[in-house]
């Protein structure tokens, strides 16, 4: 996958990436018609549907300011439930993105030009709903900026010995960085956007969003060292992230939390889930735009053979948890993995076992990685085994730690449920918004993969 | 209200004193400001203090007239924010405990033993720890009520006087008085005057929960009224049958204090008592006991028979009871017992439990007697000045009232339509008087059904004296003006008996005018100051017993697969403090239920009827029918099921009422304790309880380390030696902890009978919040000292331990490193502190405990305290918001107000000065606590104890408490194993 392309217009495997005989300007008209297009019906009634969910997140959150963290089914043993569980599921989809964008990028993967945009949209999107949940799980949110080093009289400093401080700052900058690199992206269709606006209005927004793009050679070559440089400055992020986010288990000392191998093996299960949820979601926009020739079957079968080599890397940290359990000689160790597999949550260890490592293993068959209804279906259920590994991680283990007159039973309220659910109102509230004003593909860069785009230059490197 | 100072007056109002003046001064304030009428604010708390003592003719002067005098220090006047101590008594029954309440401002909040005091001795029982909410309980009664009506105390006054003149002419031929037991000079002084002024009316005490059977047994064999007093300090070899002398049974306090002395070893060589139990429930005197037998109650006395009988083929003189031995018990434990007795002649004592009955007291007092523990672990008092429960005197009330010989009844407290036997239907028998008078302290079931209510004052509101078990007699003196206008005991006794309204001050010092010896004033003041009389406990006696007296034994044969109950006393007493939130939510030491009773049971039984927790059962007992939970525990007797009394109140308060069930229901006069004529009819319904802990075991954990007394010789490094692990070291160079104060606290295992007294008295010096049975279902209470309690080996038969556990001050805390903040911190005497203020809750502190004791306030939970309710907290302590985490600090309000009188005086704190609240209230010396830098300290001698171990030290968290681990002093003939 990783030699340099021969040729631009197809992938290392001889297959054309975009098919049916488009144009630069079918292109264009194709990916810019949808935003100029009336607003279709079915997205009003997308968007009323993602409204409504939007207001349950917010009425569950303003009573949850009002009455206190109570609400939600947490207990002494078990401190953190279904907020953080949410936090670093959402975090884990947020890696899609920037992953697709810059690691993809940086390896001259060209099939990632069709999807690239929206996954980063989605990055956005899934960490603006992640970065709820740390601001609200805390007992006292009016008071939830003593976590930012922001000077004061009393001379008090956050604790930067704490991994949750490491996550502010951790989950900030690759918000940050992440929401540069898509804007920077975005520049070039922004200009193309300003430049077929037709009300007056649409030319302002889009001329002050496009920066005066003119599309100029020097242009260009600024344009292009920018955006190589903002992938290289997210690549480390992509693993840093969820590398800091795994050590508010990692660091503590808790069994089932206290593990090594959490930095890489959250990475590869947020590369998982991220992936997943693209799938999901390209899965719909193709169907709904009528996008098979941009986002191909060849696409999404990359896609699932990346999650068929994430989905064996976190299987196997399962394993290696519980043969480091073993090999530890400690009593304690030992006994959270066996009560995870056969204690009282080991329903939710199996969800997570059947989601994460059994169906993937279906992608080792080439009909079955091509097929939309398996893959659609296989991407939601690893999406479900994911955000159970994060339930496994930090319930079970809670549940049952050290002594056995503290373990308790979590049981989630209504309340943990609505806002979970609720979340997903503001994550397709933004990205309904985002699919009707933005382009939902990088026209610039799939122009780039065109066979029209080869300048014919024969060991061209086309992004330098 | 008379009063010796010179009167002055603001008013010619004030100076008539008519009754519309004294509404008005009440009513100045009313109409100026909105106020919750059935909630007490700080305002009319004032207001009432203020008024109230103008009232009494000293305007302008809020302090009482009558003189207290502070424990400690002479108090010329109050300094604001330094706490005054008092030294008072709480009457319990035929018992006393003495107490020193802290009181900050004239506003009492804190309460401990006093340690001059013979029944407390400077600890405390579940129920003096208590008393203080019951002071602030905002549902006592305030009203005197006459058939509903709201009246004036003084239209009673009136009413009672033209009664009692009427009374008297007739010799109080159709008067009658039930009370509750007393052991007190003026009450018994005024009762003396009573029937002289009513000859003929009758005077009775009844009590549900009393040591009758005992009493009556001891009258019966020695012709007289005595009470025992038991020394446990001087046995060494002790059998208890079915008695919770170190929790439930009367003067547990003395009790545990002298088990415990006996169980206090230093070194392998040391000492140690020797604890048989033998009982049906699971008792926290059987989890101490080094070797417990399951039976069931109703088969115990046939077990002491059998005693007997091998006592008698040993050669003591025991043939009259062992004749009537029929049972062949376990051969093997009744010669070991037998053959301890034996070894330790006069250091030996035995106590049955107030559930047996009265043969089998007498059978336990032959025993003893024949193996010569009087004189020396058991001695005797003559019973002075005191009115013990009768229940035979009740049932002849019952008689007397319906064949309606009675027109006035007057009940002085208690509660007997709640808590008479079931079958005197009181409810019944009390409409038939043409009037009854109820004096309570709430206006309860029984108040409803008289006449009269009156309210009733607490004891911290009164003036009253009392005796201790040995009869020392001690004050009982107010702490403050009584805040729902209630009537003391003495001034109701005074009123009922001479007809006169009496001030209790008065009357309390007309009695120790008798008592003191010397000048009185300076023998009052100095009984004020000490809370008792120095030196005048009641003479020793040592009857003999007449065993031909002795009453006839149970003979039949009692089989073991029949079901039997047994009703127990837990929590709330007999129901008197069922509206009390702390003692409500404190968990049951064996059950670990909350704001619940059960019929509780073990799994053999619950097997057989097919029944799991909180399955709802029929029980039938003779014929009674209740409907109850059924909640498991291993360790009961088979077919034995414990009924715990005092829950199921209906019109008592917002905190008692439809809490539980009301086992009284099922309670006959024929079956106080005991009954063996029970069926257990299994329904469909389920209830929901809630529990402290779901978990019984330790899961081959090294938690609670215990070993035998022979293998702790053998290897007296057995507790350290129980974990095996790598060197610990920290990435971070330590802190230097050698200097200054270093506070740490042992918890010696070997001693702790894990009551929860340690848990209570935090709750009240700590301000810790009442969850309620919901929160606490949810897994959110918020005790900061626990008791975690364990079952260890067979199901049907498992040994039973209790661990207190508290925020341990690890050195290298892992709370504090992963909080993001820097709201939880250690300071430099080692103290894991918390800021408050600081802490936005994102309870990442509390994941990372690996003892979790750290309780985070879910909800705001102070918000619907009543205002009254808010008087019993702590103002050196802040009241936790909501969304933030609170742990034990150390009582580090202590630790400064030791460490600021220390400096003012330029010296170091000294060992002994500073206690922490749980130390102070255990009643058995298992919490040792102090500066651990100091070699000489009691603490810092404690951590050089080879048992010593600490709770999960292999983590690395270097904590700062450590345990001592258990002993037990196994008989090697029942030990073969």
């Amino acid at each position: 996958m990783n030699k340099p392309a021969e040729n631009i217009a197809v992938s290392s495997e001889d297959v054309p990436l975009i098919t049916g005989g488009q144009t630069f300007s079918s292109i264009t008209e194709k990916i810019v018609g949808i935003i100029e297009q009336k607003t279709p019906k079915t997205w009003y009634l997308a968007i009323g549907a993602s409204l409504s969910l939007l207001m349950v997140l917010m009425g569950s959150v303003g009573f949850l300011v009002w009455e206190g963290t109570g609400i939600w089914g947490l207990n002494n043993p078990v401190g953190w439930g279904w907020a953080i569980i949410n936090f670093v599921w959402w975090v884990g989809i947020g890696h899609a993105g920037t992953l697709i964008s810059a690691i993809l990028f940086l390896l001259r993967q060209k099939w990632r030009t069709s999807i690239n945009r929206f996954a980063e949209a989605m990055t956005l999107f899934a960490v603006s709903c992640a970065l709820i949940f740390p601001g609200i799980h805390v007992g006292r949110i009016w008071i939830a900026y003593y976590m930012f080093p922001i000077p004061n009289q009393m001379d008090i400093w956050p604790n930067f010995r704490s991994p949750l401080l490491w996550d502010v700052f951790a989950v900030g900058t690759y918000f940050a960085v992440s929401f540069l690199f898509w804007y920077t992206g975005l520049i070039p269709d922004l200009g193309t956007l300003r430049d077929r606006a037709q009300t007056r209005i649409k030319k302002i927004i889009f001329g002050i969003l496009a920066i005066g793009w003119r599309g100029g050679n020097r242009q260009w070559r600024h344009y292009e060292r920018a955006y190589l440089i903002l992938a290289g400055i997210s690549t480390p992020l992509v693993l840093s992230v969820h590398s800091v986010v795994s050590t508010d288990f990692a660091v503590s000392i808790l069994p089932g939390w206290h593990t090594t191998i959490f930095p890489p093996y959250f990475v590869a299960g947020a590369i998982f889930s991220g992936f997943a949820m693209v799938m999901t979601l390209s899965i719909i926009a193709r169907k709904i735009f009528n996008l098979d020739h941009l986002i191909t079957l060849n696409h999404l079968e990359k896609i699932n053979k990346i999650m068929l080599l994430t989905g064996m890397m976190v299987g196997y940290a399962y394993s290696i948890e519980f043969f480091i359990a073993w090999y530890s000689g400690n009593i304690y160790e030992q006994f959270v993995f066996i009560n995870r597999a056969f204690g009282n949550y080991a329903w939710a260890y199996w969800i997570m076992i059947s989601c994460n490592v059994v169906v993937p293993q279906l992608f080792w068959f080439k009909k079955l990685r091509r097929s939309i209804p398996i893959m659609f279906i296989a991407s939601i259920l690893i999406n479900i085994g994911m955000w159970f590994e994060r339930f496994v991680i930090v319930v079970t283990s809670l549940s049952r730690d050290f002594l056995p007159a503290n373990w308790d039973y979590f049981s989630p309220t209504m309340w943990d449920i609505l806002t979970f659910v609720g979340s997903f109102g503001l994550f397709f509230t933004l990205f309904l918004l985002f699919i009707r004003v933005l382009p939902m593909i990088s026209m610039t860069e799939v122009k780039g993969v065109l066979p029209e785009a080869d300048p014919h230059h024969s060991t061209g490197e086309s992004h330098e | 209200m008379e009063n010796k100072d010179k009167k002055y007056w603001r008013s010619p109002g004030q100076l008539k004193d008519s009754p519309e003046y004294r509404q008005q001064l009440l009513d100045e304030y009313m109409t100026e400001h909105s106020e919750d009428p059935n909630q007490f604010s700080r305002r009319s708390f004032l207001r009432i203090m203020g008024a109230s003592m103008a009232l009494a003719g000293l305007a302008g002067c809020r302090r009482p007239v009558e003189k207290i005098i502070p424990y400690v220090k002479q108090a010329e006047e109050v300094i604001p924010g330094v706490p005054q101590y008092y030294a008072t008594t709480m009457p319990f029954g035929n018992s006393a405990y003495g107490l020193i309440v802290e009181s900050h401002e004239g506003r009492p909040t804190k309460i401990e033993g006093n340690p001059a005091h013979p029944s407390s001795l400077g600890a405390s029982n579940l129920f003096m720890q208590a008393a203080i909410l019951n002071l602030y309980d905002p549902d006592r009664s305030s009203k005197v009520f006459h058939k509903g009506k709201e009246k004036k105390f003084d239209e009673f006054i009136t009413f009672y006087k033209e009664l009692f003149d009427k009374l008297r002419n007739e010799k109080g031929e159709k008067l009658a008085v039930l009370s509750e037991s007393f052991t007190s000079p003026t009450l018994s002084r005024i009762k003396k005057d009573f029937e002289k002024a009513f000859p003929n009316a009758k005077w009775i005490a009844y009590e549900p929960i009393s040591d009758e059977n005992r009493l009556l047994a001891l009258e019966n064999l020695t012709g007289k009224k005595v009470q025992p007093v038991y020394h446990y300090d001087k046995a060494d070899i002790i059998v208890s049958f079915d008695a919770d002398f170190v929790q439930s049974e009367s003067d547990s306090i003395t009790a545990a204090k002298g088990f415990g002395a006996g169980r206090k070893i230093t070194s392998p060589d040391d000492k140690m008592n020797r604890l048989y139990v033998i009982e049906s429930g699971y008792s926290l005197t059987g989890a101490s006991a080094d070797h417990r037998l399951r039976l069931q109650s109703n088969n115990i006395g046939q077990f002491v028979l059998s005693l007997a009988k091998v006592l008698n083929q040993r050669g003591y003189n025991l043939t009259e009871l062992s004749s009537n031995a029929t049972i062949d018990f376990n051969k093997e434990w009744l010669e070991a017992i037998a053959g301890d007795l034996q070894g330790n002649q006069g250091r030996s004592l035995i106590v049955a439990g107030r559930n047996q009955p009265q043969w089998v007291h007498e059978a336990v007092y032959l025993i003893n007697e024949a193996l010569g523990s009087f004189g020396k672990t058991i001695t005797f008092t003559e019973m002075d000045d005191s009115l013990s429960s009768s229940l035979d005197d009740l049932k002849a009330l019952k008689d007397n009232l319906e064949q309606g010989q009675i027109e006035t009844l007057i009940i002085v407290g208690g509660n007997p339509v709640y808590n008479a036997p079931i079958d005197l239907d009181f409810d019944k028998l009390i409409t038939k008087t043409k009037s009854t008078i109820h004096l309570s302290e709430h206006f309860d079931e029984t108040s409803s059904k008289c006449d009269w209510h009156i309210p009733r004052a607490h004891f911290l509101e009164s003036w009253g004296d009392a005796r201790a078990v040995d009869g020392t007699p001690s004050i009982v003196q107010p702490l403050i003006s009584p805040l729902q206008n209630g009537i003391s005991d003495v001034e109701f006794y005074s009123l009922i008996s001479a007809g006169e309204n009496k001030r209790g001050y008065e009357a309390v010092r007309a009695t120790w005018g008798k008592l003191i010896k010397g000048d009185f004033e300076t023998g009052w003041k100095k009984v004020l100051h000490d809370g008792l009389l120095e030196n005048s406990s009641s003479k020793s006696i040592t009857p003999t017993l007449n065993n031909s007296r002795m009453t006839e034994p149970v003979a039949a044969q009692v089989r073991s697969d029949r079901l039997e109950v047994v009703f127990r006393s837990a929590h709330l007493y007999d129901g008197r403090f069922a509206n009390n939130g702390w003692l409500q939510e404190l968990p049951d030491p064996v059950t670990k239920l909350v704001w619940d009773n059960a019929a509780v049971m073990n799994v053999k039984t619950a097997d057989a009827y097919n029944l799991q927790n909180g399955d709802i059962v029929e029980l039938a007992v003779s014929g009674r029918k209740l409907e109850t939970p059924v909640w498991i525990v291993p360790g009961y007797a088979e077919n034995s099921i414990g009924l715990g009394l005092g829950y199921g109140r209906k019109k008592t308060g917002r905190i008692a009422d439809n809490i539980g069930f009301n086992t009284y229901l099922l309670r006959s006069s024929g079956n106080m304790y005991l009954s063996g004529d029970v069926e257990i009819i299994k329904t469909d319904k389920k209830y929901k309880m809630s529990n402290t802990q779901d978990h019984n075991r330790m899961e081959g954990r090294p938690i609670f380390r215990e070993t035998s007394l022979a293998e702790y010789r053998r290897n007296p490094e057995f507790a350290r030696e129980m974990v095996e692990h790598p060197p610990l070291k920290s990435i971070y160079p330590d802190y230097d902890y050698s200097k200054g104060y270093q506070w740490g606290m042992v918890i010696d295992l070997n001693t702790c009978i894990g009551c929860g007294i340690c848990t209570l008295a935090c709750q009240s010096e700590n301000n810790i919040p009442i969850v309620g049975k919901e929160q606490v279902g949810n897994g959110r209470e918020m005790h900061w000292m626990r008791n975690d309690r364990y079952f260890a080996g067979d199901d049907n038969d498992p040994s039973l331990v209790v661990m207190p556990v508290t925020c341990q001050h690890c050195v290298n805390a892992p709370c504090e490193q992963v909080c993001p903040v820097a709201a939880t911190s250690h300071d430099e005497e080692g103290i894991n502190t918390m800021t408050y203020n600081r802490c936005i809750g994102t309870r990442y502190c509390s994941n990372n405990c690996p003892y979790k004791v750290r309780k985070f306030n879910f909800f705001n939970y102070t918000k619907d305290m009543p205002e009254i309710v808010k008087m019993a907290q702590n103002p050196d302590v802040t009241v936790r918001s909501r969304g933030v985490m609170e742990k034990c600090t150390f009582c580090i309000q202590r630790i400064n107000r030791v460490k600021r009188t220390a400096k003012k005086e330029n010296r170091t704190v000294y060992d002994g000065e500073l206690q922490a609240a749980c130390q102070q209230a255990c009643p058995i010396d298992a919490i040792k606590f102090g500066n651990i830098n100091d070699p000489e300290s009691v603490v810092a001698k404690a951590k050089k104890i080879d048992r010593n171990y600490e709770l999960l030290a292999e983590l690395n968290i270097q904590p700062r408490n450590s345990y001592l681990a258990k002993i037990r002093n196994l008989n090697a003939q029942l030990n073969k194993d």
